[in-house]
């Protein structure tokens, strides 16, 4: 089975960046973004990720619009915000994006890719 | 004076005493039956005196008076005379005040009824008339006395009322009279030479002083406090200004200072000069000085939950780094001393991240949404989740459940919070007992008071330090890895439910109790 592609879009890049690395090495295939418009940029092009892992207070677009404008390429793809203000989160959406409030471990977002049913290869 | 004492000095005066009381009451069966007719005879009297009789409402009135004689002619000659009987008489010349009969007539009447009663004692009981008549002369003597002393206190007092009503009547005369008294502002008038000719109620309020006392004093002197004088007079002195505003101080007779701001104008209307209207705006600037500083208060909680919540994000670089390290030193088979130092700095960041998420529980509490909930439940509920960690600490949880279960309304996550908080304190209060031989237990006890939900919190673990720390203030923490936030967290849940929460502590016992009000509950019972 080919392995499930996350986008994670946080604009603090070096964290982004060793979080991929990681995410990797445990067998997935990441694509990054630093800002909302760029995320909504990849979204737009082809392959469509399999999970969105997203910030919400970012430049250029923040992870509510990102949310949406993902959910509008494919209504059911699985949302996970991983923010510091975990309050903005749209509880709206549906199906629910999982929140996961900043400072977060490695294994929860781990933990929390299982729950929605990702998996690496 | 009180009525006893007037009583009794004036019968020791004339000498009356219990022999004269007894010869009155002899009297009394012979002349009962002549009663009626005096009093008919007198009435019918008075109705020859013009002015006498303008004095009744009509013939209905007449009847009733006339009817009040023959009473009273019966309780004159009834042979006790205490305070009871004296209370009437006075009431007598009281009831003369108010159906307005001069007291010459008081007088001249008692006049006529001393002769027919004299008449009728010689007639009837010629063998005792002497002493008869001179007890009847004494008792009416007294009569006359009381009856004139209360005739005088209830004119002086409708005399008073009267003037009172004519002031009155006098300041409503003209309308705009009348609104310089209503009005809470300072109306003041000076005359050319800066002394007072007009203070209202208002300044009379706002001062403190009456105006008998202010009305001929310099203005500024008077009133106007040292530090704002100069200003005040120095507008007041320039004759160019017809209409303009100051702001002064005023000092009240108590020594206070008020703000006031005079709206000045000059213009002429008898003595008066210049009219002072003066707004007190103490409470006003008070209010205002309040609402600025709370607004102060507010933006920097708004600024310190911002800039906590802004934390998270470097928290969270330096989270998953630690863990990309921890995850390579792990596969360069690093040295324990290494992983433990990554391991510490991850510990670091877990601790800020606690502070960082208690701080912003306090600093903006969200608001609490009561829901009738089932107490029983959530304390059960709360004993439930704490289990796991306390038997891993080798400490037992009890329940103290009362027979019937409570409801209250109150915020359930909130609440459970609150339990949760305290009994994971209890725990971690007995552990280190433990690790040394001891026993633990936490108990969780549920009580209904009369308008109120009891739930304590027990632990048998060492106790608090000290009896008098302050526990519920933020950033105290007797833990090296406590943020200081718990308790106050804690205290400010159970306030916002209008609850109580106090702590009784010592070595072995220590007890956190929690009322909550039943309001919902009591009131569906009512």
């Amino acid at each position: 089975m080919e392995p499930a592609l996350i986008l994670v879009v946080d604009d603090d890049a070096r964290s982004a960046r060793t979080l991929a690395n990681m995410l990797r090495e445990d067998g997935f295939h990441v694509d990054v973004a630093v800002d909302g418009a760029s995320a909504i940029a990849r979204l737009t092009r082809a392959p469509m990720p399999s999970v969105l892992v997203t910030d919400l207070r970012m430049p250029n677009a923040d992870g509510v619009a990102v949310s949406v404008f993902a959910r509008s390429r494919d209504a059911e793809i699985p949302i996970i915000v991983v923010t510091g203000y975990p309050h903005l989160a749209d509880r709206t959406l549906s199906p629910k994006p999982i929140v996961l409030t900043k400072p977060i471990l490695y294994d929860d977002l781990s933990a929390a890719l299982a729950r929605v049913g990702v998996r690496s290869s | 004076m009180d009525l006893q004492k007037r009583v009794a000095e004036l019968r020791q005066y004339v000498d009356f005493g219990e022999a004269d009381a007894r010869c009155l009451a002899d009297v009394r069966p012979l002349l009962a039956p002549d009663f009626a007719r005096i009093a008919q005879e007198f009435y019918d009297k008075i109705r020859e005196h013009e002015e006498a009789h303008a004095v009744f409402t009509g013939e209905e009135q007449i009847a009733r008076l006339q009817r009040s004689m023959q009473v009273w002619l019966g309780r004159l000659l009834g042979g006790t005379y205490d305070a009871a009987y004296y209370a009437q008489t006075q009431h007598v010349g009281e009831v003369h005040v108010r159906i307005g009969l001069p007291q010459r007539y008081m007088f001249t009447a008692m006049s006529r009824i001393r002769l027919e009663l004299v008449r009728l004692i010689v007639e009837r009981a010629p063998d005792r008339a002497k002493a008869t008549n001179a007890a009847l002369h004494k008792a009416l003597d007294i009569e006359l006395a009381v009856m004139l002393e209360s005739y005088h206190d209830a004119m002086a007092s409708r005399v008073e009322r009267r003037r009172a009503l004519e002031q009155e009547s006098g300041a409503i005369a003209r309308a705009d009279v009348a609104a310089i008294e209503l009005t809470r502002e300072l109306v003041v008038g000076v005359d050319d030479g800066g002394v007072i000719r007009l203070f209202n109620a208002g300044a009379e309020e706002t001062t403190g002083y009456g105006r008998e006392e202010m009305i001929g004093q310099k203005l500024v002197a008077a009133l106007v406090a040292d530090e704002s004088r100069d200003a005040v007079e120095k507008v007041l002195a320039d004759t160019k200004l017809n209409r303009f505003s100051v702001d002064g101080f005023v000092k009240t007779r108590a020594g206070k200072l008020r703000d006031v701001r005079w709206d000045v104008a000059r213009t002429q209307i008898g003595n008066i000069h210049v009219f002072l209207i003066g707004h007190d705006y103490t409470e006003e600037r008070a209010l205002a000085e309040l609402s600025r500083r709370s607004e102060k208060l507010a933006a920097v909680g708004t600024l310190a939950a911002g800039l906590a919540h802004e934390i998270r994000n470097p928290l969270n670089g330096a989270q998953l780094h630690v863990s990309y390290l921890e995850r390579t030193l792990k596969r360069a088979n690093a040295s324990a001393e290494m992983l433990e130092a990554a391991g510490v700095i991850g510990d670091e960041i877990k601790r800020l991240a606690k502070l960082v998420t208690e701080f912003l529980d306090f600093a903006r509490p969200n608001p609490i949404e009561r829901k009738t909930t089932s107490l029983g439940a959530l304390v059960e509920r709360a004993a439930g989740l704490i289990e796991p960690e306390a038997t891993q600490a080798h400490v037992k949880v009890i329940r103290d459940m009362p027979s019937k279960d409570i409801e209250a309304d109150v915020d359930a996550s909130k609440i459970e919070q609150v339990l949760l908080n305290l009994a994971r304190n209890a725990v971690e209060a007995i552990a280190p007992v433990i690790s040394n031989g001891g026993s633990g237990r936490v108990t969780l006890r549920l009580r209904r008071q009369p308008k109120a939900a009891l739930i304590e919190i027990e632990d048998d673990g060492p106790g608090l330090q000290s009896e008098n720390a302050p526990i519920f203030d933020a950033f105290f923490t007797t833990k090296p890895q406590g943020t200081g936030l718990g308790l106050a967290i804690t205290h400010r849940i159970v306030t916002d439910h209008d609850g109580t929460i106090e702590v009784d502590s010592h070595a072995g016992h220590t007890v956190f109790r929690i009322t909550l009000p039943l309001r919902g509950a009591t009131e569906n019972v009512s």
